[in-house]
């Protein structure tokens, strides 16, 4: 029983990494991006961010990694939605897989994607960008495998109620720009307007920032705060995109 | 094989089933026929385990849907194929799914390929494909694993005439090996070619099943002459005699002569069943 969930748990993983592997458009232009653009704000964030030991480079690189891979949902969301305007969920749906390998066969594939974006990211920061060591390895694996789990919770939720393609881009680019800046991925939030900086805890990018950043510093106990409520955040996402996925969309048309 | 009993489901104020019943035995092929919308579609999801009826009972081999995957194998009405997938991997996919291992599924998908004539396209992506090899990439792999209960949705819908050869071909050879076909379809023809028996649905539940010929008994045809002065039609039970008594009547030179026999659309009349859509 378990050999054969085990094997076809295995063959759907197989499956979604190669669909991965003939569209990688999108993660290489979310790792190429942020790796320009953490050396050309290098300079203006360590002007800005001058209160902290080496607060502007570490802005650069971890905001610039957070807010790509925010947008990187987009991955996510293309993953899963290309299901449903091909068809091919339900025809997995009819297969002997049950709900729990085919979410699964589903999420790990992106998962790695999205956990290796971050790594290769963080790793350019330190080689190159020259942002120091993190002070502990198993905060930021932490925060890493945390934050890679609300990205692809969120990104999910997101894929499995658009109506259209259109729609999904839409909410991706508007959302990713808007959760990733109000989380002072783009702009500290110390450097924010008074209401922006009011409102920042409410975006998911803010707790996975702080997060990120916490765990780079080696703060245990802001990382494992931050690191619950992005646990929170992926439990209540993911669970609107498995409930729907195991639902399946049936007749239901996209626009 | 599969027994449908009584089977009930509305979609908001649409009622898609209403007392369907049906049922296949090991070795029948079963052509559900029926305008659109007249729950076809809705009873292949169910026994493929996809919707859940409101009322009434599937069992597959005596088990419900769910449970008797591994003896279904599913060709929906649409496409449902990865565009970027080679139809070899879409075939390795599905097998495995199915429980199939290495050796045997490498025969299994060489074979396939063989029956349904998509050997030159096994490593081509789907996307790539004509409609007619990804009618037949998508049977192969409802039939991949050998399945007791083979659910083909208009398996032939906008197919040439190669692909609906071969479709067919596969079709009778898993019916002789003892599989149950359900199969829907539009076109009459094709289920004389498979001496299926014939169910017809209409507003969710069948109303008339038998063979071709037994339905169709009785069904008027048509009688069409053209002549210099004018054409004569005629319906008709007995096509030969009204022919020659046509003929008879006739005074100018004959032009044309059609005979149209009674088809589905005669059978949806005589059982007063219409479009709901």
């Amino acid at each position: 029983m378990f050999a054969d969930v085990s094997y076809r748990t295995g063959a759907l993983v197989k499956h979604n990494l190669i669909l991965r592997l003939r569209d990688p458009g999108q993660l290489i232009s979310y790792m190429v991006t942020p790796m320009v653009l953490m050396l050309l704000l290098k300079p203006l964030y360590t002007k800005a961010v001058s209160d902290t030991r080496s607060g502007g480079v570490v802005q650069a690189v971890t905001g610039q990694m957070v807010m790509f891979s925010v947008f990187s949902m987009a991955i996510v969301g293309n993953s899963i939605f290309i299901e449903r305007e091909w068809r091919t969920w339900d025809r997995l749906r009819a297969s002997r897989a049950g709900r729990g390998e085919l979410l699964i066969g589903k999420s790990l594939p992106v998962y790695a994607v999205l956990v290796l974006q971050q790594i290769v990211l963080i790793y350019y920061g330190c080689l190159v960008v020259g942002m120091p060591a993190p002070k502990s390895a198993g905060l930021l694996v932490l925060g890493v495998a945390v934050w890679g789990f609300t990205l692809m919770a969120m990104g999910s939720a997101l894929a499995t109620v658009v109506r259209s393609r259109g729609d999904l881009m839409m909410a991706s680019d508007v959302g990713s720009i808007a959760v990733s800046a109000l989380g002072g991925a783009l702009l500290p939030v110390a450097l924010m307007p008074g209401w922006a900086r009011d409102i920042a805890p409410i975006s998911p990018g803010y707790w996975g920032l702080r997060m990120i950043q916490a765990a780079v510093y080696g703060q245990t106990g802001q990382t494992l705060r931050a690191a619950l409520i992005c646990v929170a955040i992926g439990l209540v996402t993911g669970a609107i995109a498995a409930y729907r996925l195991a639902r399946g969309w049936g007749r239901s048309r996209l626009a | 094989m599969l027994q449908a009993i009584d089977l009930t489901k509305r979609y908001d104020d649409v009622q898609a089933l209403n007392g369907f019943s049906l049922e296949a035995s090991a070795g029948e092929i079963v052509g559900l026929v029926g305008h659109n919308g007249a729950g076809k579609t809705t009873f292949v999801e169910m026994v493929s385990g996809l919707l859940k009826p409101d009322s009434g009972q599937i069992l597959v081999d005596g088990r419900t849907p769910v449970k008797a995957r591994d003896r279904i194998g599913v060709s929906p009405q649409h496409i449902a194929l990865y565009r970027s997938i080679t139809v070899r991997e879409h075939l390795r996919l599905y097998g495995k799914l199915a429980g199939l291992r290495a050796a045997a599924l490498r025969s299994h998908i060489d074979d396939l390929a063989a029956e349904l004539r998509l050997t030159p396209f096994l490593d081509r992506p789907a996307g790539l494909l004509s409609g007619g090899q990804q009618r037949r990439a998508q049977a192969a792999t409802a039939l991949i694993h050998s399945p007791g209960l083979l659910l083909l949705d208009e398996p032939t819908a906008g197919a040439d005439p190669e692909t609906r050869q071969a479709l067919l071909e596969a079709v009778k050879r898993r019916a002789g090996e003892g599989a149950a076909v359900v199969y829907t379809t539009h076109y009459l023809n094709e289920l004389s070619e498979l001496q299926a028996t014939i169910a017809v649905a209409a507003q969710g539940r069948i109303v008339a099943r038998g063979t071709s010929a037994e339905l169709l008994e009785g069904l008027p045809g048509e009688v069409l002459v053209g002549a210099a002065d004018g054409d004569l039609r005629v319906t008709t039970t007995d096509v030969t005699s009204t022919l020659l008594e046509l003929l008879g009547t006739v005074r100018g030179p004959i032009e044309s002569i059609e005979l149209r026999t009674p088809n589905l659309d005669d059978l949806y009349r005589s059982l007063a069943v219409s479009d709901v859509r």
